[in-house]
């Protein structure tokens, strides 16, 4: 595996691990939730069984993660419950900085931006944000940035395209700042081009796959992947946002279709990638969980442990892992939400290790000193 | 080599701009007008710089301080503006049917009373779901040309500042939709005003109430969505959030005083409580046999409310008190905080001036905040501080955000902006830009590092290459009738936009000029079709330059 890649989907608002990966049977689980906003037996959402590998509390995937459940049983799918930060913030501004930055000093980026410092360019597109703004995790590198690979290049077809790239490549004057970004534009857009556009046409190739993505927002950003790691760009990190898991309300109506999009695509994605699957992992990470009892207006608030996911063949899947401290009031954090047992910066170590090959990444996680999880063990 | 007429004429063009360059750009580079302006509006027109040197800063600032929410230069131009509607016949699978739309029609909801949406939230009326968002598309489709042509420019882009710091995703669903005019207005309205009254307008909004879900929040337990956000985002800020730090509210300074300087999620916990029951008024299911009003606005249901003691910031609340008096408290207590103070004015300074304000300036900002608390202009008095301080006096130093940009570009060519179709929102949210329809309750970043990127740069390349044509459906203005007579030549031509655009040229651009080889001597051509593409070359090549890009 000569250039193996990782891919970061982050579920932006909190994901409630508990209707995600639900401890079905636990009697505080039951208690603290109408059976609306559960999963088990004596619900409406039996779920999928994921066998008892982590306590006896019969542990199942929400019934819309159907593909999700199909990738852990055959073994490519491995899930690390009550892992998060280790800090107590229940801040979405604040979780997030925190867990995309990895460290306590600002000044050195985010984790993926260190871990880029660390990997030998290959390509002219080594790191990629699909969105329109660079995520705190990938401040230090210089990723591009985009919805889609031909957003990055430069009024194509225009008239003006050649007179506009030579005013750009002149410099145009003094503007420090936006020197890196000049370069990359200046780097990527006519490759792209080059790749892309048919001048007869005036438009640009679509993505032609034979794997039916489901139509939604994660969908259009894996296919972006997809696209930039089938063309050779020497892409090693991709990062990825799927927003909307801040479910305070209506829990009932938004959740499920939140649950069904990312387990679709995600399944799409990997189906789509087909030997490439060997040198990729994916990893599905949010800023926390949800509050174990439910509020009164049928949704769930702000809590702190989750649940992680690693989709590859290098972690050996099929597994339920970390350790689940349980939900009794005396076992949960400020004595309302599932506490964090698995820092989840063990999680994101182990996969730059056992994956990405890396072998001294105290540079990136600095004073990093967790149990291992033992996903590739 | 053959050459397209259009190939030829940049050729022409370029050597024009060469020569005419240089010496303009030292001019714009060294204009403190109008980097003052760029600060306080949405990008100086030929307007805004003529009646600034008439008469002078100070007068200028008052004059902006003391415009109405809808002055008259604005309500005539409303007035004449459309908006298309369009959808296709069908039924709402119940058997009741609609016929198809597309018309365009006049903005119905934008200044109207609010039981007038209340028909809009009601699904016993089959109606297209078009209808029921339009008064939101409606203000989507209004920002662009009221940034770009309201006099009270200065009320527009605190307007902005507002919508960003007090976020809602107008189109999360049609409740948020619906009430989304009468939000604008309100904070149109107070964006330089009180904040005490701004805060409480904000936290009675139906708007405001349906995106972060207080109007479902009930004893018990309460939502905590609009509890979390009013403390980390409206008020005290992420900066005062101390949860790390201080695992028990006892432990927080200032607390055992009665006055905590920072919050945890105790805070959280007890603020979410002192809201229960802060609802709205359109005919919901309170309790058996009690619905509530439908006014399409605020409603106070009290046997929602979580009326128990409580502990706010160190602060004793005794059981059972009057109606709303726990929200009421709430509101006083977080707008009169010190933190309150910074975080807002440090923000305000953000905005209108640096990313990173000097501390001690955004000390002097929170003491006239503070100060002014009970002024009915304490927002205009912070910013007239700010704008009198010589910290104001500083270079650019600002990447125009993509809403920002293309304004100003629509300001300084005079194109006449009135679009029938709120398409420019797509063109935006290919930058990052989701006017009104940002989704998490942060609202727009304002850092210029938040928008450094190679796909943001290269949208605002396309703005200014594409955004006089027809398919952009902003403007139907032609660049060509923009020209004056006195512009003959190609050096007139690339003299005039690079004026009117305060684009710099450097050394470098004149490399790419010489290139190409003509006089600028050479006259125009007189067809309209070429002056107007003539100018978009101008504009493209002129606007690729650091003193459009940064404000």
């Amino acid at each position: 595996m000569s250039e193996p890649k990782l891919v970061v989907i982050f579920l932006r608002g909190g994901a409630d691990a508990l209707s995600l990966v639900s401890p079905t049977a636990d009697p505080h689980y039951i208690d603290a939730r109408p059976g609306n906003l559960r999963v088990g037996e004596g619900t409406d959402i039996l779920g999928i069984k994921l066998g008892d590998g982590l306590a006896d509390v019969d542990f199942r995937l929400h019934d819309a993660a159907a593909e999700l459940g199909t990738l852990f049983h055959a073994g490519d799918l491995s899930i690390i419950h009550a892992t998060g930060l280790t800090d107590a913030t229940r801040s979405h501004f604040d979780a997030e900085a925190r867990m995309e930055r990895a460290t306590t000093s600002v000044s050195t980026g985010g984790w993926l931006g260190r871990t880029m410092g660390l990997l030998p360019v290959s390509g002219p597109l080594s790191a990629l944000a699909v969105g329109t703004s660079l995520p705190e995790a990938l401040r230090g590198s210089t990723a591009a940035v985009a919805p889609d690979l031909p957003d990055l290049v430069m009024a194509a077809g225009h008239w003006l395209a050649p007179a506009l790239r030579a005013r750009m490549q002149s410099g145009f004057g003094a503007h420090d700042r936006m020197d890196a970004t000049v370069a990359e534009i200046l780097a990527l857009s006519q490759t792209l081009e080059d790749r892309f556009f048919v001048p007869a046409d005036g438009s640009f190739t679509p993505y032609e796959t034979n794997v039916e993505y489901p139509d939604n927002g994660l969908s259009q950003s894996l296919k972006t992947v997809a696209r930039s790691i089938k063309a050779g760009f020497g892409l090693r990190v991709a990062t990825v946002d799927y927003g909307g898991w801040d479910t305070h309300a209506h829990q009932i109506q938004d959740f499920p279709q939140l649950v069904s999009g990312l387990s679709a695509s995600l399944m799409a994605f990997w189906q789509d990638l087909g030997p490439m699957q060997a040198e990729t992992s994916v990893v599905v990470m949010s800023e926390f969980g949800r509050r174990l009892r439910s509020n009164a207006s049928g949704g769930t608030d702000h809590g702190r442990a989750g649940a992680m996911m690693v989709l590859g063949p290098q972690a050996r899947g099929g597994r339920l892992l970390g350790r689940w401290p349980g939900l009794a009031n005396d076992m949960l954090e400020e004595g309302a939400d599932l506490a964090v047992t698995t820092d989840y910066r063990a999680v994101l170590a182990e996969v730059l290790a056992g994956h990405m090959g890396l072998g001294d990444i105290s540079t990136v996680f600095p004073g990093l000193s967790a149990q291992p999880v033992g996903l590739f063990g | 080599m053959q050459l397209t007429r259009r190939a030829f004429h940049l050729s022409l063009l370029m050597t024009a701009a060469a020569t005419a360059l240089r010496p303009i750009a030292a001019q714009a580079a060294t204009n403190g007008d109008q980097v003052f302006l760029n600060r306080l509006t949405f990008g100086a027109s030929p307007e805004d710089r003529r009646r600034l040197a008439e008469i002078g800063r100070a007068a200028w600032l008052d004059e902006q301080l003391s415009l109405p929410a809808r002055p008259d230069d604005w309500e005539a131009r409303f007035s004449a503006m459309r908006l298309k509607m369009e959808y296709e016949a069908d039924d709402d699978g119940e058997g009741h049917s609609w016929p198809g739309v597309s018309e365009l029609r006049p903005y119905q909801y934008v200044n109207d009373s609010p039981e007038k949406v209340l028909p809009l939230i009601d699904w016993s009326i089959p109606m297209s779901y078009g209808e029921r968002s339009r008064p939101g598309d409606e203000v989507i489709a209004l920002s662009l040309p009221r940034a770009v042509h309201t006099s009270a420019q200065l009320r527009e882009v605190m307007t902005q500042f507002w919508h960003d710091h007090f976020n809602v995703h107008s189109q999360k669903n049609e409740f948020c939709a619906a009430f989304y005019p009468g939000f604008d207005a309100m904070l149109r309205e107070n964006a330089f005003g009180n904040f005490r009254v701004m805060l409480e307008a904000m936290a009675k909004s139906p708007s405001m109430l349906f995106y972060l879900n207080n109007d479902e929040s009930r004893a018990s337990p309460a939502n905590e969505n609009f509890a979390r956000e009013i403390l980390e985002l409206h008020t005290l800020g992420a900066g005062n959030y101390l949860n790390e730090t201080f695992p028990v509210w006892s432990d927080v300074p200032g607390a055992a005083e009665g006055l905590a300087q920072g919050y945890i999620d105790q805070d959280v916990f007890e603020v979410a409580r002192a809201f229960t029951g802060w609802t709205i008024g359109d005919g919901r299911w309170i309790a058996e046999g009690v619905n509530a009003p439908k006014t399409g606005e605020f409603y106070y249901a009290e046997g929602w409310h979580d009326p128990y003691q409580k502990r706010i910031l160190g602060r004793e609340f005794g059981p059972n008190r009057a109606a709303m008096a726990d929200g009421h408290d709430v509101l006083d207590m977080l707008a009169s905080h010190p933190g309150t103070a910074r975080f807002v004015c440090e923000k305000i300074a953000r905005r209108l001036l640096s990313d990173d304000p000097d501390p001690d300036l955004v000390g002097r900002l929170a003491q006239v905040f503070l100060e002014n608390s009970d002024n009915p202009d304490q927002i205009a008095e912070v910013i007239r501080t700010l704008v009198n301080d010589p910290a104001f006096d500083a270079p650019p130093s600002k990447l125009r955000r993509p809403f920002e940009y293309l304004a100003a570009l629509y300001r300084a060519t005079g194109a006449k902006v009135a679009p029938t179709e709120p398409g420019f929102h797509y063109q935006l949210s290919r930058a990052g830009w989701l006017q009104h329809t940002f989704p998490p309750p942060t609202g727009h970043p304002d850092r210029t590092d938040d928008w450094m990127s190679s796909t943001v740069i290269l949208r605002m390349v396309d703005f200014a290459t594409f955004a006089h044509d027809d398919w952009f459906g902003v403007t139907t203005t032609r660049l060509s009738d923009v020209l004056p007579d006195t512009v003959q030549t190609f050096g007139d031509l690339a003299d005039f936009w690079i004026d009117r655009l305060q684009g710099l040229s450097d050394p470098d651009m004149a490399v790419i000029f010489a290139e190409w080889g003509t006089s600028p001597l050479d006259p125009l051509p007189t067809s309209a079709d070429e002056r107007h593409d003539l100018s978009v070359a101008v504009i493209s090549l002129a606007a690729l330059s650091p003193t459009v890009f940064y404000r």
